[in-house]
């Protein structure tokens, strides 16, 4: 079944290598993409990680299929800017659920096409009553043991000479998962390029946007997000070099700060020759207040930051807040309109 | 086992290996698959590999082990420990003891003995000595054509699962009588080979029918006959549906005359009269029979050792023994390979009890002269030992 993509179904199933490929091929550096030409695109970016991180959902309407096509990556890199790994997995999830709901309308050798290009599966369709198609029973197995459901289980299936029966919105749902993998996977994988400032400013808008977190969640902010003054430190100790007091203070209270327990900190501590884990301990639990005086540390303040020549603030990022803890997290109070909507 | 008695077993199975050693293959991908053995005094080494044939051999001759396995799974490090052995994958492996198989056999050649009292008795072990009261009680378990036959027809099912439903070739599927009890039924080369032990664990369920759903039949509560009627199984349909159908299609039902009505009428005037409850009991009774009475755990094991085949059993002195033809296999027969010369046993106590054709027994506390495979199938059980010669 020799079947070649169109640009419409690229733009319904962006995750896939040929479009990827697509975009390669229009070759576009980050400078081109802030051009006003490709502003819908950015737009559209935008609107996916909106939608996906406060409504788990991402619209499958499709206006114009080379920007929804571009608009993919680019989500891709706003979300990973972000740094914080479960709003990847948010969108990620959002991301395989509109490619679900889009492959339960599609036509079989599309499915097809998707299943043995992205997944390796023979997805193979049949005549018969009730089911659609029908995959190897060991692709089949490979998926279902993560489905709980009795409906699931192979005993409960229509197998026959190595085949299992399935509906379509069974196979597409057996298939979810994977696709949100790959695209989580990607998310990880991405090294971001050095952000313009106008995407610096949707990443502004966007964390404005962001809700808000329970505890559990915000230990899972990840180094890509630590404010830069945090980020130099840990890159001082990660070369090597002479952390000043005060440097290690800031590190400490700012990872117990998130949330991180006192073993996660102390094993940021690189193990060099001088290194002793008791001392260290010793520090970190002080600072987390477990020890002396059992007085919580806090994180200093930007401004004391500042006095100890450990700032480096980044225009955007930086540009309204006190604390290093609110970098990236706590909402910026969101931009007055200029003008009021008046009755008329 | 006595140390005289272990140590002419040992003799007699390095004899067996010294003069058979051609007949030991290697399994395909030795050098990547972990081997164990017990010795005659019950210890037990594990993670040895063996890199050819002709070292396998030399091993046997020298060990004469009571027992030598080799693993399912494949492995980058097979000597290594557990954890760093790096698993690669295992071949499918089921396993079907008669001893999970009730036949009404087992009352006659199965016994208990108090280990307090000494008291024995027939058939199932009991919770508690009758007249001790002790609740140490050994269970003696032999085996006889019908359990074995029983056991066989086990295997004969679950066949039929893995060529029909599984699609695995006939070539890939290989069947030994363990050279004790059951069989093994040993898929190789296939593409199960990288599944882990939840996706075995569904393929084991699906073989034993554990959690078939009436749902999946086509059943459900409250609704009525004529939308259920179309979702019920046909006896052409594939898998546990038609294995169902087929039975219903078969099966006597009162008075129930099928002149001139299709089987789904059939299954739902049954439905009709049974009730709910009652057809889930009679769809569960089909199940029990119709599937195959597998051991679930060897089959999710993905690490497990196995004996190897046409090694000697230490507690019977048969061999693992592929079983080209399965319908005609005789493993009372088949898998003996001991000589016959005479050996004078004491016999503490045995039931009647059958070895290539022979009945023999039974035996309480009496001095013997055997055929030699017979005194080792005896000794190997614990139930005689050697007498001494002078
Ligand atoms: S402004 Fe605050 S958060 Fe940003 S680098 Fe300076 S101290 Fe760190
Ligand atoms: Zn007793
Ligand atoms: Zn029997």
């Amino acid at each position: 079944m020799e079947i070649e993509f169109g640009i419409e179904d690229l733009a319904k199933y962006p995750f896939l290598r040929e479009a990827g490929d697509y975009v390669k091929e229009l070759d576009l550096s980050i400078e081109d993409l802030i051009q006003e030409d490709y502003r819908p695109a950015i737009e559209k970016a935008k609107k996916r990680v909106l939608e996906a991180i406060q409504k788990n959902f991402i619209s499958s309407e499709i206006s114009e299929a080379d920007l929804e096509i571009l608009s993919f990556p680019l989500a891709l890199m706003l979300v990973k800017a972000i740094g914080i790994d479960y709003f990847m997995y948010r969108y990620s999830l959002a991301e395989s659920l509109r490619a679900e709901r889009l492959l339960e309308r599609e036509k079989e050798p599309i499915i097809f096409h998707i299943f043995k290009s992205a997944f390796n599966v023979e997805a193979i369709s049949i005549e018969h009553s009730v089911f659609d198609f029908k995959v190897n029973i060991v692709e089949y197995l490979k998926r279902a043991t993560n489905f709980h459901k009795p409906e699931w289980k192979l005993i409960n299936r229509v197998v026959e000479k190595g085949f299992v029966y399935l509906k379509t919105h069974e196979l597409v749902r057996l298939i979810r998962e994977e696709i949100r993998k790959m695209i989580y996977g990607r998310m990880k994988s991405l090294s971001l390029p050095k952000m313009p400032d106008k995407l610096k400013e949707v990443m502004v808008e966007i964390s404005n946007a962001l809700p808000p977190m329970s505890s559990k969640e915000l230990q899972s902010v990840t180094p890509g997000n630590f404010p830069p003054c945090v980020t130099h430190v840990l890159d001082l100790l990660q070369k090597g070099k002479n952390v000043p007091h005060y440097g290690r203070f800031l590190l400490t209270s700012y990872l117990i700060g998130i949330g991180k327990s006192v073993d996660d900190v102390i094993g940021i501590y690189p193990k060099s020759p001088d290194f002793s884990e008791r001392l260290t301990r010793y520090q970190v639990e002080h600072i987390a207040g477990m020890r002396g005086g059992r007085r919580r540390y806090k994180v200093p303040s930007c401004r004391t930051v500042i006095t100890h020549s450990l700032c480096f603030k980044d225009k955007v990022l930086c540009a309204k807040i006190k604390s290093p803890l609110q970098f990236g997290r706590e909402p910026i109070a969101p931009k007055r309109k200029a003008t009021r909507s008046r009755k008329p | 086992m006595n140390g005289k008695t272990m140590a002419f077993l040992g003799q007699v199975f390095r004899d067996f290996y010294y003069k058979n050693a051609e007949r030991i293959s290697a399994p395909i991908r030795m050098n990547e698959r972990e081997f164990g053995y017990m010795s005659f005094n019950k210890v037990m080494v594990r993670h040895l590999s063996f890199q050819k044939e002709g070292e396998l051999r030399v091993f046997l001759i020298k060990e004469a082990p009571h027992s030598v396995y080799y693993s399912c799974a494949y492995y980058h490090e097979p000597t290594l420990a557990m954890e760093e052995k790096g698993w690669k994958g295992a071949d499918l492996i089921f396993d079907i003891d008669a001893d999970a198989i009730p036949t009404d056999c087992k009352e006659e050649h199965n016994n208990w003995v108090c280990k307090d009292c000494s008291l024995m008795g027939k058939g199932k072990r009991l919770e508690k000595c009758p007249k001790c009261g002790g609740m140490r009680i050994d269970e003696e378990n032999w085996v006889c054509p019908l359990c074995l036959e029983a056991t066989k027809s086990e295997a004969i099912k679950l066949i039929d699962f893995l060529l029909e439903d599984f699609g695995i070739q006939k070539k890939s599927i290989k069947v030994y009588f363990s050279g004790s009890r059951g069989y093994h039924v040993t898929v190789e080369e296939s593409s199960f080979e990288g599944l882990d032990q939840m996706a075995r664990n569904e393929l084991s369920d699906y073989v034993s029918g554990v959690g078939l759903s009436l749902e999946s039949l086509g059943f459900s509560k409250g609704v009525s006959y004529e939308s259920m009627y179309g979702l019920l199984p046909l006896t052409k349909d594939p898998g546990w549906r038609g294995r169902i159908a087929r039975f219903f299609s078969e099966m006597e039902f009162e008075d129930y005359d099928s002149t001139g009505k299709d089987n789904r009428d059939k299954i739902l005037y049954i439905y009709g009269k049974k009730g709910y409850k009652g057809f889930v009991d009679l769809v569960n009774m089909i199940v029990k029979k119709l599937s195959a009475k597998i051991d679930v755990m060897v089959t999710t094991d993905i690490h497990r050792i196995f004996r190897l085949f046409n090694t000697l059993h230490g507690s019977t002195g048969m061999i693992k023994k592929e079983c080209d033809d399965l319908i005609p296999f005789d493993p009372l027969t088949d898998a003996v390979v001991l000589g016959e010369e005479p050996i004078q046993v004491f016999v503490n106590h045995s039931p009647k009890f059958t070895l290539k054709r022979n009945l023999f027994g039974p035996y309480k506390s009496e001095k013997v002269t055997l055929p030699l495979m017979v005194a080792v199938y005896l000794m190997g059980k614990g139930a005689a030992r050697l007498v001494d010669y002078e």
